[in-house]
């Protein structure tokens, strides 16, 4: 399993890029605000990028059949978070009815 | 203001932090990471979202440097806050500096940004001190736990990573462009999963629609 800590290593120093550059140069000067507005909406792409995929794509195709649990939970863990619900709260809810769907189905 | 302070101020949110280490702790183990390399990769790494998102791609076997692309992209917001802390550490060695820079995290930024501008340098590092404790000691207790249960699909336990991540989006959606950008991005990016291989939509997708948002929505939204 020496892969795994291969990518450990490349996480951490990916990681270690986002953080120090800008910290170690002590910045006088503000961001452009163009950059600022860019890495603000960044996690705000890159997080749907990344869930709704996982809950919608089955094996190379599109799953939107309400008989998928996953969806279920999306839309349960989304509501309660965008309504001020604690984010532990609100993934422990969601994967409680997914657990529910799937003992039913 | 000392580092005491920071301790204080960060200890409403110790607890949370420590369950979300146990969550990640927990879930890495049962994706198949074993012990060390769930506590190594949270105290090299020590960003959540992006060892959450990093789990299953290693799971599923996705390209070494797909995760560690994925991770960068995941990671960019560090930019911001590291540019914004910065000022405050003007006179630290910079050897301390260094070490300093790895612990920059959203809950310590939130906490020295909440009690003065520009941030205190002593409250932000009592901070950090405090979440990077909880986080690394709650992914310790999430090890242990992960390993005592079989079958986690059973319990919907693979479904808390796109949850962490649905749940991290709709907490941050407060303008009607951020809800654009998110719709966008989650559009994009499944049309995307259909036809590239790996999960290069994550980043396509990602990169493309932020950086679209900001060429098109007006400047002073960066706030």
């Amino acid at each position: 399993m020496s892969r795994v800590w291969l990518v450990i290593g490349g996480m951490a120093m990916a990681t270690y890029l986002t953080r120090a550059p800008m910290f170690l140069a002590l910045a006088r000067r503000p961001l452009p605000p163009r950059v600022r507005l860019w890495l603000r909406l960044v996690p705000l792409a890159v997080l749907p990028a990344l869930a709704v995929p996982l809950v919608l794509v089955r094996d190379g195709r599109l799953a939107l059949g309400w008989a998928n649990p996953s969806l279920w939970g999306a839309i349960v863990v989304f509501v309660l978070a965008a309504r001020g619900v604690n984010l532990l709260a609100s993934v422990a809810v969601a994967v409680g009815v997914v657990a529910l769907l799937r003992a039913l189905g | 203001m000392t580092f005491r302070d920071g301790v204080v101020a960060s200890l409403a949110l110790v607890p949370s932090v420590f369950v979300y280490g146990t969550v990640f702790g927990g879930l890495a183990v049962q994706a198949g990471l074993t012990a060390a390399q769930t506590l190594g990769m949270s105290v090299l790494v020590f960003a959540g979202a992006s060892q959450f998102v990093a789990v299953p791609m290693l799971a599923a076997g996705a390209p070494a440097l797909a995760i560690v692309i994925t991770t960068y992209v995941v990671n960019m917001r560090h930019y911001l806050m590291a540019a914004t802390l910065a000022p405050s550490f003007r006179g630290f060695p910079r050897r301390w500096l260094a070490l300093i820079a790895h612990v920059i995290n959203d809950e310590s930024f939130a906490v020295a940004v909440a009690r003065s501008r520009p941030p205190d340098p002593w409250v932000y590092l009592g901070s950090a001190a405090a979440i990077s404790g909880s986080f690394v000691g709650g992914v310790g207790v999430g090890v242990v736990l992960g390993g005592l249960v079989e079958r986690p699909e059973r319990y919907g336990l693979d479904f808390a990573f796109p949850a962490v991540f649905l749940a991290l989006v709709a907490m941050q959606l407060r303008r009607r462009s951020d809800w654009l950008v998110a719709v966008g991005a989650a559009v994009l990016a499944t049309a995307l999963a259909l036809v590239l291989p790996g999960n290069w939509h994550i980043v396509v997708a990602g990169l493309v629609v932020s950086a679209l948002g900001a060429l098109v929505l007006p400047a002073e939204e960066s706030a």
